[in-house]
């Protein structure tokens, strides 16, 4: 016996499930696990309006949670990453899972040179670390 | 027909690359691959149902468990009546992409599974065949 599956008339999920808070200088986003293409979408200009709103130095993109990183997935985040640079903050993707560390790299993913940390904790330090050397010089 | 199909889920819009994740997620699990294998195996789906819903449109994912010579694995067939592959060999190439992507779609998928099969005819569809089998320890 086949199972068929196939969501008719779903709510869609519309960027409901990330969470978007800002710590001090920080904005801190925490990916769900599983998020569909759409949710990925907001979320970065979700992300960007909020970095402009709040004036925030850094983004910490919790990923810890998150189960699937395929090349859309990866692409949108590494873009991500990049636009907050040029508007003069610091990304830092935290968090990744084994697992999913490894699937990425034999993928051939490489979330385009963004800084990484263990943990948000790690994060946020190195987000702090980045922009006092770069008030100094 | 295919023998042994266990489960099929319709890929129509952009939402049921999700509902191919969760379901291959799912078996994979049941079926206890390493959580790592899970991961190759939800990534290499969630690539080949985005390669379906940009180039195709539409199409089925089915799965099913594989048995014989002392080994057990499952096997995830993608089937689309889409455009066809026109160069099968460029769409190997890595980095290359008609669509605007990262050109890690097939290649990629292909260092994550086992064996991996190709079947497409050009005006008449594609249809993918992956493969992982279970490591013993």
């Amino acid at each position: 016996m086949i199972e068929q599956r196939h969501l008719k008339g779903r709510e869609p999920i519309t960027g409901e499930s990330i969470s978007v808070i800002k710590i001090r200088d920080v904005l801190l986003v925490a990916m769900p696990p599983d998020p569909d293409d759409t949710t990925i979408t907001i979320l970065q200009e979700k992300v960007l309006a909020a970095i402009e709103r709040y004036q925030v130095k850094g983004l910490v993109l919790d990923i810890s949670a998150v189960q699937t990183l395929d090349s859309f997935f990866a692409r949108v985040v590494a873009e991500t990453a990049q636009m907050v640079v040029l508007m003069g903050a610091q990304t830092v993707i935290a968090g990744m899972q084994p697992s999913v560390a490894i699937t990425a790299t034999q993928l051939g993913l490489t979330l385009g040179g963004a800084l990484t940390a263990l943990n948000v904790d790690l994060a946020l330090e190195i987000v702090s670390d980045a922009f006092q050397r770069r008030q100094r010089s | 027909m295919i023998d042994g199909i266990r489960e099929e889920v319709a890929i129509i819009d952009e939402s049921d690359i999700i509902l191919v994740r969760k379901t291959v997620r799912e078996a994979a699990t049941k079926f206890n691959y390493s959580l790592t294998d899970v991961t190759r195996i939800v990534t290499a789906a969630s690539e080949l149902a985005r390669n379906i819903f940009l180039y195709a449109g539409s199409g089925v994912m089915r799965w099913r468990l594989l048995e014989g010579n002392g080994a057990k694995g499952m096997e995830l067939i993608f089937e689309d009546r889409g455009p066809g592959i026109t160069d099968l060999e460029q769409a190997f190439q890595e980095g290359y992409s008609t669509s605007g992507g990262l050109g890690l779609g097939l290649p990629g998928t292909q260092r994550l599974m086992d064996e991996m099969e190709i079947d497409t005819r050009v005006g008449v569809g594609t249809t993918v065949v992956v493969r992982k089998w279970q490591r013993r320890y």
